[in-house]
């Protein structure tokens, strides 16, 4: 497959069936919750019967398995949600279609996406294509995997805290987040609902802008979407002249990996020789953004999560003599992985009364000043920020499963964006003893179209598999 | 602050959430290592204050308030194990059996 090329892919049946053979090939990743040639050869049939091709003509697209189809069950990796069927699709799903897009497969995440390595699904963790001793980063690990492996040239996941941005830099492709609210939530099943993205992975910067472009926009279904017109793919930049790089101090501290500071020196100093400026700036209260992360997020997480009590959605567990609180607290008890009912539980913890001031209304405070340092930044002259996505590489699959804060930590530099609201992408910049390092780019609310262009530059004069040690 | 095993129990109830004695110990402790490391935020000054952050649109637009189809691509009749005459039906509660 070559990356970049969907329109020239040919008809959809010859890419429905070399797809096919390339998901079959791909099954040891176990990157892949659902999938038939049946489905991808319907799909084929259908773009292949449309008028025009479309911005995506026939381009296979995977989609991280919390993000709803009628065609396939939406399980996100919970037993809760096992054989679960939805009654409509999302307005992401409907508008790659409506692009001409064939989706290709429902992919594998850490459950309900609470997680930072795929390890937490019910239905097993997904192998990193490069090394399976490591994992791909989650939670939005499937369609990560799926897309590094060459399997899909884009895949949709979701982020509520880095869950594409950290994924893509341990499996070395494209991971956009877009402002939230540019796209639509209708369909994406809820995690944290004030952070919640569908987000893109691409094997190129292209790529994903294409399907960024497809899925955005404004949407009634969904209150909290932006009315702004869907974003443009953008148009290539010769060079970086005029361009103000940010490098935030405290996303470079002394103990970073050597393999990524050396990365991201070498892609600061790439900047500068296309006629980009870099400045060193600081963001001070990133420091709490991990701790504001995990208040927030599970409080969101307690309240969306009740409504999977064993009478509504999925599988039900009766309890003793038919007793109802019975069968919710078995249900739940035995349907929610370990992950996620540490966070349900974390979350009812700092929502109850007596912590409530403490934890989540001290949340609410520092998250404001975190969001008020990007917008004191950007308003003085910087275009775009520079960081490394992750602390190090893909770290090996079990080595911080005992420890939640450990794992949690996976997400030091991504997850201020999320809670900023701001969009945000990771680039493969090099590879430190074989796995891959990427660059965040993290730009002003609606600043996609530019951040991606510089992107496109940096991809088509660095080459993210130079060993950077 | 440290969380103990009656007050984990107790927000267990609280969140509706059935726990296995054999996983509550290890619980309480991996509960315990989260909220002391939440608690960083008490660095944080409470008079350091910005304006509230609000995710999305300033102003959210809210539907007419008119009947509209539901975007369902399979009718409800389709998607629930039994449905009768427009109605869902569900399982008797316990406490009806003798009713």
């Amino acid at each position: 497959m070559t990356a970049g090329t969907a329109q020239k892919r040919g008809s959809g049946a010859a890419t429905a069936r070399e797809t096919g053979a390339r998901l079959t090939e791909a099954a040891p990743l176990n990157a892949v919750l659902h999938w038939s040639q049946d489905l991808l050869d319907a799909e084929a049939s259908r773009v292949d019967a449309m008028p025009t091709p479309g911005a995506l003509a026939a381009m296979p697209v995977a989609l991280k398995d919390n993000i709803v189809t009628v065609e396939q069950p939406t399980t996100c990796a919970s037993r809760v949600l096992e054989g679960y069927l939805s009654p409509y699709n999302a307005t992401a799903v409907d508008r790659l279609r409506a692009a001409g897009a064939m989706i290709a497969a429902k992919t594998n995440l850490d459950e309900f996406a609470m997680g930072s390595s795929t390890e937490h699904s019910a239905f097993g963790r997904v192998k990193h294509p490069l090394d399976p001793t490591r994992v791909p980063g989650g939670s939005s690990g499937g369609s990560a995997a799926l897309v590094a492996a060459g399997v899909v040239p884009a895949a949709l996941g979701s982020e509520t805290g880095g869950s594409v941005r950290q994924p893509a830099s341990f499996c070395g492709v494209v991971g956009v987040k877009p402002t939230y609210g540019r796209v639509s939530r209708y369909g994406l099943v809820a995690f944290g609902s004030s952070l919640d993205c569908i987000s893109v992975f691409g094997r190129t910067v292209d790529d994903a802008a294409r399907v960024l472009s497809a899925i955005s926009g404004p949407d009634p279904l969904d209150a909290t979407t932006i009315d702004r017109p869907p974003m443009q793919v953008p148009k290539a930049l010769p060079d970086l002249r005029g361009l103000t790089v940010g490098l935030p101090q405290e996303y470079f501290p002394a103990d970073l990996d050597g393999g990524v500071a050396t990365a991201l020196r070498r892609t600061t100093e790439q900047i500068q020789a296309l006629g980009g400026d870099a400045r060193l700036v600081s963001l001070p209260n990133s420091a709490y953004a991990v701790p504001t992360y995990y208040i927030i997020a599970p409080a969101e997480a307690a309240a969306n999560l009740a409504r999977y009590d064993g009478v509504r959605y999925g599988k039900r567990r009766v309890g003793p003599d038919g007793d109802i609180r019975a069968l919710y607290r078995t249900t739940r008890g035995e349907g929610f992985g370990e992950e996620v009912r540490r966070r349900i539980l974390v979350g009812t913890y700092v929502l109850s009364a007596g912590y409530y001031d403490a934890y989540y209304k001290k949340a609410q405070q520092v998250r404001a000043l975190i969001a008020e340092d990007f917008q004191r930044v950007f308003a003085s002259g910087i275009d775009l920020l520079l960081t490394p996505t992750t602390p190090t590489p893909a770290f090996k699959a079990g080595e911080k499963t005992e420890d939640p804060v450990a794992m949690y930590l996976a997400d030091i530099f991504v997850c201020s964006m999320s809670l900023a609201g701001l969009p945000a992408m990771s680039l493969p910049v090099g590879r430190s003893e074989g796995l891959p390092i990427g660059a965040q780019l993290v730009a002003p609310h609606f600043g996609e179209e530019r951040m991606l262009a510089v992107a496109q530059v940096l991809e088509r004069t660095l080459d993210p598999l130079a060993e950077v040690r | 602050m440290s969380i103990g095993l009656d007050e984990v129990l107790h927000v267990a109830k609280l969140a509706e959430l059935a726990v296995n004695e054999n996983e509550i110990l290890r619980l309480v402790d991996q509960m315990n290592r989260i909220v002391n490391y939440v608690a960083k935020l008490d660095e944080v000054p409470g008079d350091r204050t910005a304006e509230p952050f609000l995710a999305g649109p300033k102003a959210v637009m809210l539907r007419e308030d008119v009947e509209v189809t539901v975007p369902l691509a399979r009718p409800p009749s389709a998607i629930a194990p039994e449905f009768l005459e427009g109605f869902f039906l569900v399982p008797r509660h316990g406490a009806m059996e003798d009713q």
